[in-house]
């Protein structure tokens, strides 16, 4: 099977479809094909985080959404990572890793965990809060669906890379 | 490590934006993104692919919006004929 074969069963290209989007119709010959498909996820899950910023990828919180959104790919994990490394820290009430509330900034603690506590005057005067802002109703919403999009179409597009002969009812032509 | 940007302004990608007064607006680049998506393994031919992914973007925009008008009929008009609620 040539690297360029629309037939057959593909999983080196349905490997790189999930590493990244796109990729699998790359290892397919198909730069065309590669550029729509990554074009089409990348701006869902773009568009996602940019309506419900990184809130809308949670895999503790969230964690049905990010089922669909994990589709996506290694982009989605590491995006989860940050949030959860970088922007969550722990209510020292609860004891919970959670988004800062808007009077809160992060600190450490004396076994150098991360902690919220409450913001002095001087901070809040100067503007300061939480690295992110927790993204609540239709944005939120708005936000991990289109992800969770991103996911499914991603899907399809791995399993159109995996088995390239059942994809097209038009003239089977290669981009 | 802890986030260095700690302050309450608007970061794109970071904090979500304020859309709450034209929300409905945002199914415009959904469509454009799964029919983009979609049409890039669908198409046969390369060249129709501009095409068909602006036929399926108003397909779906206009599928949406036929919901919209189907479930506003239903809830604001053919509920309370079906089920009428006394008055307060």
């Amino acid at each position: 099977m040539t690297p360029g074969s629309n037939e057959g069963f593909r999983p080196i290209a349905a490997l790189a479809a999930a590493a990244f989007p796109g990729a699998g119709h790359l290892v397919l010959g198909q730069p065309m094909r590669a550029l729509g498909a990554a074009a089409g996820v990348l701006l869902l899950f773009g568009g996602g985080l940019f309506i419900g910023g990184i809130d809308a990828i949670d895999s503790k919180e969230d964690r049905v959404w990010f089922y669909g959104q994990a589709l996506v790919g290694p982009i989605t994990f590491g995006v989860d990572w940050a949030h959860q490394n970088h922007f969550k820290a722990i209510d020292t009430r609860t004891k919970q890793l959670r988004t800062g509330y808007p009077t809160e900034t992060q600190t450490t603690d004396d076994t150098g965990q991360r902690v919220w506590r409450p913001l002095t005057a001087d901070e809040a005067a100067a503007g300061m809060g939480p690295p992110n802002v927790k993204g609540v109703g239709r944005m939120n919403e708005l936000g991990q669906l289109s992800c969770t999009l991103a996911g499914m179409m991603n899907l399809i597009i791995i399993l159109d890379a995996l088995f390239p002969a059942t994809r097209r009812r038009e003239s089977g032509g290669a981009s | 490590m802890i986030a260095p940007a700690l302050t309450l302004a608007w970061t794109p990608f970071i904090d979500p934006i304020d859309a709450n007064a034209f929300w409905y607006l945002l199914i415009i680049p959904m469509a454009i993104g799964i029919a983009l998506a979609f049409k890039a393994v669908r198409v046969g031919e390369m060249r129709k692919y501009p095409r068909h992914v602006a036929m399926m973007t108003a397909q779906i925009i206009l599928g949406v919006v036929v919901l919209a008008i189907a479930s506003f009929i239903v809830i604001d008009k053919l509920v309370p004929i079906l089920t009428p609620m006394p008055a307060p």
